[in-house]
């Protein structure tokens, strides 16, 4: 039915340096560069508004005289900027990068993805300014305010173009788990963005059936659309770099069904309990505990992350801990008698950090760390940057998560007993807080060394003389996929 | 899969299936619910939102205060909820058919909000300035939404707001509410749901019920 990618053996090792640099790269170069240094942006950005925001968690008078930073407005500014600032711009990024190397083609018309970034990011920034000055929409993941939201959707339209061609006019028939997940994520977010709006902005439905499609929506967007973008460079590089084909690969197929047809019925689970029919968070609990086969399926398709001390699968073996930790806690704490107390907690925020910080931004580190090089034609200019970076990844969304978790275990045991009042709860939990704000700090220099360091690299391409591309990359030529 | 066509089919199909599970569905059965008329008191529950206290939801909704209050009431055996009064019984779908944008709120970091109108001891618009005005150690204060004039050469406004103590502005300033603060505070007194419909009696196990009373 599928296959790896294929697997095809040295000749001479000039050959495996033209396959490794090759026009499928190079062309590529400019659009996807610029999606990723705009992604790096904004995830620094996201990351100053999200410390921000833990300050002010444990300390509500900081920036209080200042409408523009409301706790509620710096939380909206942050979630905006790392979904579709970060999130989106560099997991396209990676997507098209992919479905180019897969398809076997140099990617065509990636003007139209140049023109869709520059439009995707004016959107973004128009959207995060709008929420700043209070024409925000205060519904998760459609905070920005109602007018540019379309835009969102004609740019993406664009940035998709160069993806859809690519697939179509793929060289082999047969196609591999990467390409599943991506066209899923390409195909599924317009309709799932395009209903949200619809449903939630244009013409709101009614009463509570705004939460509801709000949670099929949040839920939506995470199992279809930003787990599928990370989840597709993971099945890429795993094999690519290992040199091993997945093993268990055959349940791979199903794997994804399961994510695609069951994910989208998860979202109930933050309404348990909630003014809506109680079936809507038991089908939550039933299709969370269904969807642990994939999570299943994907660490064992993935487990050679951990066999190779590559930069980039360090990156990916992180993410696949945390992206299937994320799901196990999604089934957990659906069912009622965990919700009781999680719910309305930091413990939801431990899990929304566990997964954008730890299972989506490591998969497409590794994937940048990976493709950049290929994409300028030179090495990362520094490793001790390289490591910092990734020491600071790791501490950070441990720290990060690991204090939410506990904040929000005592809060919630607080909340549930009547007797404590909010600033006994709040004195309870300051210092998980400060904790937590230690760890985000940490994630905030870390990703800005990244995103320096990714301008240095593409700004030494400019002024510094080409290197043989052989002299760049020390793995075996086998390795490579069928590019050339 | 080498059927490139199935294989859309497949991702349309099975997002088009969830949107119909849960949207369309629970959409059919909540998307006709009408207020509930209550023969006795020749009156519909809930009553129609005044207009000022619909702004006052807009300010709630730009200024973010969902990111801290919820706006429901879970049931009381499940959670402390009603325990901490903020209502007696859980909220349910039916409250909330009045309003435009519906913000249940998905953290605690403050109150639920849902019955605020309805506190023991109540709250009256002086409070909730006063709470916007200064903040609590816990919330933080909104100070523009208030405004300090001179009152130099002129008679105090009616609307000026006196917080006596520490909070007392200089002399020959006042301190008005600015029309976001009021249209904000009629909201949040609007925000009462006492009336017990239907739906919403069984709150506690039969036999529970029999015992509290």
């Amino acid at each position: 039915m599928t296959t790896a990618p294929n697997v095809r053996p040295a000749s001479a090792s000039a050959a495996a340096a033209s396959a490794e640099i090759s026009d499928i790269d190079l062309v590529a170069r400019g659009s996807l560069s610029l999606q990723i240094i705009s992604g790096l942006l904004w995830l620094v950005i996201s990351g100053a508004f999200a410390l921000v925001n833990l300050i002010q968690a444990q300390m509500p008078a900081f920036l209080a005289e200042c409408p523009v930073f409301t706790y509620g407005r710096t939380h909206a500014m942050a979630e905006t900027a790392f979904i579709y600032g970060w999130a989106a711009n560099a997991g396209f990024a990676v997507a098209l990068w992919l479905l180019g190397r897969l398809g076997g083609n140099p990617l065509r018309s990636l003007n139209w993805v140049t023109i869709g970034t520059i439009f995707w990011n004016l959107a973004v920034l128009g959207g995060v300014i709008g929420i700043a000055f209070g024409e925000g929409t205060s519904i998760t993941f459609l905070q920005m305010p109602r007018a540019v939201q379309p835009l969102l959707l004609v740019a993406f339209g664009a940035i998709a173009i160069p993806g859809l061609i690519a697939w179509i006019g793929r060289r082999q028939q047969a196609t591999f788990a990467s390409q599943w997940y991506v066209i899923a994520a390409f195909f599924l977010f317009p309709w799932l963005f395009s209903a949200a709006q619809v449903a939630l902005l244009w013409t709101p439905v009614r009463g509570v059936l705004q939460a509801i499609t709000a949670g099929w929506f949040v839920q939506g967007a995470w199992t279809l659309w930003l787990a599928p973008l990370a989840l597709a460079p993971a099945y890429y590089l795993v094999p690519k770099i290992t040199g091993r084909l997945i093993p268990n690969y055959d349940f791979a197929p199903v794997s994804f069904w399961t994510l695609v047809v069951i994910g989208g019925w998860t979202g109930g689970r933050h309404l348990v309990g909630g003014p809506v029919p109680a079936w809507i968070a038991s089908v939550a609990v039933v299709s969370s505990v269904l969807l642990l086969f994939h999570y299943l399926v994907v660490a064992l398709n993935l487990r050679g992350a951990f066999s190779k001390p590559s930069v980039a699968l360090k990156f990916v073996g992180l993410g696949l801990i945390a992206y299937v930790l994320g799901g196990i806690l999604d089934a957990v704490t659906a069912f009622r008698s965990v919700a009781v107390t999680t719910q309305f907690t930091w413990f939801t925020q431990a899990q929304t950090q566990l997964a954008w910080y730890g299972a989506f931004s490591m998969m497409i580190f590794g994937a940048i760390y990976f493709l950049t090089p290929r994409l300028v034609n030179q090495a990362w200019p520094s490793s001790p940057l390289l490591r910092a970076h990734f020491a600071a990844s790791v501490i950070g969304t441990v720290t990060l998560v690991g204090a939410l978790a506990v904040a929000g275990l005592t809060q919630g045991r607080d909340l549930a007993d009547p007797k404590i009042s909010f600033v006994e709860i709040a004195a309870d939990t300051r210092v998980w807080l400060e904790v937590a704000a230690a760890g985000q700090a940490l994630l905030l220099i870390g990703n800005a060394v990244l995103a320096f360091h990714f301008i240095r690299l593409t700004i030494a391409k400019v002024f510094a003389p080409a290197v043989p591309a052989a002299a760049l990359f020390r793995q075996p030529p086998s390795m490579e996929a069928s590019a050339t | 899969m080498r059927n490139g066509f199935l294989f859309f089919l497949g991702l349309f199909a099975a997002l088009t299936f969830s949107w119909a599970g849960i949207v369309l569905w629970s959409n059919q059965q909540l998307g006709t619910l009408t207020p509930y008329f209550d023969k006795d008191q020749e009156q519909a529950f809930p009553g129609r939102i005044p207009g000022v206290a619909a702004q006052g939801q807009l300010v709630y909704q730009d200024l973010g205060c969902a990111a801290c209050h919820t706006q429901q009431v879970r049931r009381p055996s499940f959670g402390s909820d009603k325990a901490r009064g903020w209502g007696d019984r859980q909220s349910v779908a039916r409250d909330y058919v009045q309003q435009v944008h519906v913000q249940l709120g998905e953290s605690r970091l403050g109150p639920d909000l849902v019955n605020l109108g309805a506190r023991k001891p109540a709250y009256d618009e002086v409070d909730l300035y006063k709470l916007l005005y200064a903040g609590t150690p816990t919330m933080p204060a909104f100070p523009f939404l208030f405004e300090q004039k001179s009152v130099a050469g002129r008679e105090p406004s009616d609307a000026a707001l006196n917080f006596g103590g520490r909070l007392s502005p200089p002399r020959g300033i006042e301190i008005v509410p600015t029309e976001r603060a009021r249209a904000l505070v009629a909201y949040l007194l609007s925000l009462n749901n006492p009336y017990e419909y239907p739906e919403a009696r069984p709150v506690e196990p039969a036999t529970k019920e029999g015992e509290a009373k």
